[in-house]
């Protein structure tokens, strides 16, 4: 197998061993970025965005999800939790959202924080970036890194509109350093900063940052894995109630509609998108200028946003109901943000410009890039155009522009092979 | 195949604009038109909303893979849906036929219905002869073909009352002459 040396760090492998060769996940990915060759499943680095469709299409359990283990805190004196906000959608409605969070202590960690915490000031960040940038309309928010690698692959020039300031986590993850070397006197090698995260992209997010200066957590853990080892602990919780702050109002970033709704004002207008075809859908409108009514597009490539996402083990609208619940009926703890508004000034939270890495270009020359749209042209009239797949490409233009690049051959398409085995006969 | 800038007939309105600097080239076009390198066609049909803007779309997709500029292939996506929304909305239906060259885009609507009776009151911002079902779909704004006109190097339309209308358009790969 033709193993392409890359660069790009994925949430994701293959196990061989369990893979049939069907094609669900060739058929199923946004970036065309699954072959089977071989009868078996082969995803190219330098096209996956790691939004995580294939493992959840796949029925062998051969596409698994990347996490690190829990012992890696064990490496650490200072051990902190940062929660996505979707986390606290995954319970039964029985089990308290102080219960959910306490039971993360549990785990071995000494502290526990939330992406929600830093919902508010995020809002303000974002107008704040939104008016200082009104040339660049429409803003693209940039939290989720499927969409980021969609812009960086398929709309690079896109790439100036992307919301250019690091994701609540991240902004957590700076500040809660900070406070806990001053507070706490611990040197920094001994704090140990984990995300536990509700899919595949955030997770290579933290293994392989796009556009930061520099690598801020010391790992991430899946939703679903937390929570498979938290259960154990919340019988126990639930017969003496943590007293704990809590974020609720914050719970909002998980769900791309209100997060939206929060950031829409009187100056400026806001739109609302989630599941990865709508977001390649409006990606292109904005291309060309058809949503310049817009000042900010909140991107999720999830249904309904983080909500949505792989690492998850409750239905995203199910989720999404009770995390509207926690928003209505609870109240936000204080939180001092001056700490924050230091970091912020500072431009602690600044990423680097983001670089195109185009996948879709023939040639890096127009010449020999038409010859090959001419070849491949040639060669899609003499495919069956049925798109089955079973060639291991996703579609017979697919195929198409394989054979023009050389990865695959027109002996690969099984009809036609069939249809000529038979004028043989 | 109406490919080139043909001469036109008497009996037909028409319409010539070519942005300042692209005269020559235009003019070398329109008498010795080359043989397009990779053609495109899809038809357009009658009031169907849903499907007008897949030929724009499938002519941006096809100019992604050859690198062109983005700039240059937004003004050819803008230009492409605005006339294809044009033949979808206003006439009985037509095509789209895409011409392809390693230095430019040459794209031609063909269709028949009533004709483009006034080209230049049609070249006005706002002025608009769409009727109410294509205006409560959210088009018939009046600005589709000044749109053209502003992102295309060159635009010609030629109209027979009630019968043919060409429109056809050029846009250069390279943004500097």
């Amino acid at each position: 197998m033709n193993k392409e040396e890359s660069q790009y760090y994925h949430a994701l492998y293959i196990l061989p061993d369990n893979c049939t060769g069907c094609t669900a996940c060739v058929r199923v990915c946004p970036t065309e970025a699954i072959r089977v060759r071989d009868r078996k499943a082969w995803i190219d680095p330098n096209r996956c965005v790691d939004c995580g469709k294939c493992i959840e299409v796949c029925e062998f359990h051969a596409i698994l999800p990347h996490s690190d283990p829990l012992d890696l805190i064990q490496n650490f004196k200072y051990r902190i939790a940062i929660l996505s906000s979707s986390y606290f959608g995954q319970f039964t409605e029985d089990i308290s959202y102080e219960v959910a969070k306490q039971a993360v202590f549990e785990l071995g960690f000494d502290e526990v924080q939330e992406e929600a915490m830093v919902t508010e000031f995020m809002i303000s960040m974002i107008r704040d970036y939104i008016r200082g940038n009104r040339a660049k309309r429409p803003i693209l928010s940039s939290n989720c890194p499927t969409v980021v690698r969609l812009v960086q692959l398929k709309y690079p020039s896109l790439l100036p509109n992307l919301f250019h300031l690091e994701a609540p986590m991240s902004i957590l993850t700076s500040y809660i350093r900070e406070r806990v070397m001053e507070e706490k006197g611990i040197p920094e090698e001994d704090i140990g900063i984990f995300l536990i995260v509700p899919c595949p992209a955030h997770m290579t997010a933290v293994h392989q940052p796009e556009g930061a200066y520099k690598r801020l957590q010391d790992g991430a853990f899946s939703i679903g894995m937390i929570y498979g080892r938290v259960h154990e602990h919340l019988k126990n919780l639930q017969n003496n109630p943590p007293q704990i702050d809590t974020y609720p109002k914050g719970l909002t970033w998980a769900l791309s509609g209100v997060q939206a709704e929060l950031v829409d004002c009187e100056d400026i207008r806001t739109l609302s998108v989630n599941g990865v075809e709508n977001v390649m859908e409006i990606l292109s409108r904005v291309e060309d200028h058809y949503l310049d009514q817009y000042d900010y597009i909140v991107l999720r490539s999830c249904t309904n946003g983080c909500v949505g996402g792989s690492f998850n083990v409750e239905n995203p609208f199910v989720a999404m109901s009770r995390i509207k619940k926690m928003i209505k009926e609870g109240e936000n703890a204080g939180l001092d943000t001056q700490g924050l508004e230091k970091l912020y000034q500072q431009g602690e939270f600044d990423v680097s410009p983001l670089a195109p890495r185009s996948i879709l270009e023939l040639d890096k020359d127009i010449k020999k890039a038409i010859m090959k749209m001419k070849k491949l042209n040639e060669i899609l009239t003499t495919l069956p155009g049925l798109n089955c797949c079973a060639c291991g490409s996703p579609s017979c233009y697919a195929l198409a522009e394989d054979i023009v690049q050389g990865k695959a051959t027109i002996d690969d398409c099984v009809v036609l092979l069939r249809r000529h085995s038979k004028e043989e006969d | 195949m109406a490919r080139a800038f043909a001469a036109a007939r008497s009996d037909m309105a028409e319409y010539l604009h070519i942005q300042s600097g692209r005269e020559q080239a235009v003019r070398d076009f329109i008498e010795k038109p080359p043989e397009a390198d990779v053609s495109l066609d899809s038809p357009i049909p009658e009031k169907d909303f849903n499907s007008a803007g897949k030929g724009s779309a499938e002519v941006k997709n096809l100019l992604k893979r050859l690198g062109v500029n983005p700039e240059v292939l937004r003004r050819v996506a803008v230009s492409a849906y605005e006339a294809e929304i044009n033949v979808a909305a206003h006439s009985q239906g037509g095509e789209m036929l895409s011409h392809i060259y390693p230095d430019m885009i040459h794209v031609v609507f063909n269709d028949e219905g009533p004709g483009i009776a006034d080209i230049e009151q049609a070249m006005v911002p706002g002025y608009s002869t769409a009727d109410e079902m294509v205006r409560e779909l959210g088009f018939g704004a009046g600005l589709g073909l000044p749109n053209i006109k502003k992102n295309a190097d060159a635009l010609r339309i030629r109209s027979e009352a009630n019968g043919k209308t060409q429109l056809e358009f050029l846009i250069f790969f390279n943004s500097d002459e």
